[in-house]
């Protein structure tokens, strides 16, 4: 009997919450050319979008940039499935075929809301095989984040395979505890590790490691997790942006869960990271990825503040 | 990042990554300690670099001074030194 799935394209959702390392992981897959012939679409809940940038390796990208692919932007990730299905079927040739589909999603995506769109459309459902679902996990953050977020727990739940990223900074055996909470909340979840994207072995959990406890989220208040933009004009003052930033993610480095953008300065485009209240070294970006690149715009995600507040407070320390 | 797949990362810590050049690395100390001194006003800290002494001088109202690294340490010993976190947000 043939497979079922055979001949239909294969979808892999890449989730994982803000900030865990889903573009670092993927970006070494696409230079393995782990997935064959393969189409990246790209969402991200910020405006100005900064994953596309790193994804170069790929061979055809979609960037779906500005809202969330499993809530509001739903009918964009459907059209532009669709329209990846219809270009795949005018091709004859099975070994011209795109085969590979990887939709790698923003951090605030549920990946069960993703997989809710392509089974609830009638010819998605037909065309695309959801391949697997695979979770990042920052190894570092991930205790807090199960412990104050519902989404990320949702996140984990929805899982077939669970990579832990970060796991050469954190403790040994904060790790262990962290592997047996990921292994109650999804029990048939395959669990492996990656640093900057390369695989690790992972030792064997001793079996008396206790989970963490995940407190009940039910009815938590908190607010929305929202994203902000910042616009740092054609000619940033990268110096009082920093110091600005680093105060900002020392005092309330709590409530920001990420930050990134493009700033160009006279060392060249600079790609600033941070999760929580780290900070990535800045990778330098060649000259320039096309004219349509928003360089310049900050993206500053978390609760408890509004972007006119923050555009306010850097205006007081670039004047 | 794995020495392919990765873009090169800027040396030295990352408020710093904005200069190359010897140049514009004193411009960029002068530039950092003059907004250090505007948003700090009325806060009971200021800070100093001369642009000699690697380092930023952080002095609190009674006298007492240390030398910190890099901002990320300064933030730190303004908290020391008042008692209480400066907040971007709170100004």
């Amino acid at each position: 009997m043939t497979d079922p799935t055979e001949g239909r394209l294969r979808l892999t959702i890449l989730g994982g919450f803000l900030g865990s390392g889903k573009t670092t992981w993927l970006r070494h897959q696409l230079h393995k050319r782990a997935f064959g012939r393969v189409h990246v679409i790209v969402n991200e809940a910020a405006e100005a979008p900064v994953d596309d940038a790193l994804l170069t390796a790929a061979d055809q990208m979609t960037l779906l940039a500005g809202a969330c692919v499993c809530c509001e932007a739903r009918d964009d990730l459907r059209r532009t499935l669709l329209s990846l299905c219809d270009q795949r079927s005018r091709i004859a040739d099975p070994a011209q075929r795109l085969e590979n589909i990887v939709l790698e999603t923003s951090g605030l995506a549920d990946p069960a809301a993703i997989l809710e769109v392509i089974q609830s459309d009638p010819i998605l459902a037909r065309q695309i095989v959801v391949a697997e679902v695979i979770v990042v996990i920052d190894a570092l953050n991930a205790r807090d984040q199960m412990q104050q977020e519902a989404l990320s727990r949702a996140q984990v739940e929805a899982a077939d395979r669970l990579i832990l990223t970060k796991t050469d900074l954190a403790p040994p055996d904060r790790t262990a505890q962290l592997r047996a909470t990921l292994q109650q909340a999804a029990p048939g979840a395959a669990q492996s590790a990656a640093v900057f994207g390369s695989g690790l072995e992972l030792a064997d959990v001793a079996a008396d490691t206790q989970p963490f406890a995940l407190p009940d989220l039910a009815g938590q208040d908190a607010a929305p997790i929202a994203a902000s933009q910042l616009d740092l004009g054609d000619t940033p003052d990268w110096t009082a942006f920093t110091v600005w930033l680093s105060a900002l993610l020392y005092a309330r480095g709590d409530q920001i869960v990420r930050v990134k953008g493009v700033v160009r300065t006279p060392a060249g485009r600079l790609l600033l990271q941070a999760v929580r209240r780290s900070v990535q070294s800045p990778e330098i970006l060649p000259p320039q990825g096309g004219p349509e690149r928003s360089d310049n715009e900050v993206a500053v995600i978390g609760r408890g503040f509004t972007q006119d507040q923050l555009v306010a407070s850097l205006a007081r320390f670039s004047a | 990042m794995c020495s392919a797949c990765g873009f090169p990362a800027a040396p030295g810590h990352w408020t710093e990554a904005g200069a190359a050049t010897p140049h514009e690395r004193i411009r960029e100390r002068f530039r950092r300690v003059q907004v250090l001194q505007k948003v700090l006003q009325g806060t009971g800290v200021t800070a100093h670099d001369g642009g000699v002494v690697p380092g930023i001088q952080v002095i609190s109202l009674n006298g007492a001074q240390t030398i910190v690294a890099n901002l990320e340490a300064l933030w730190a010993e303004v908290e020391a030194m008042r008692g209480h976190a400066f907040d971007p947000l709170d100004i």
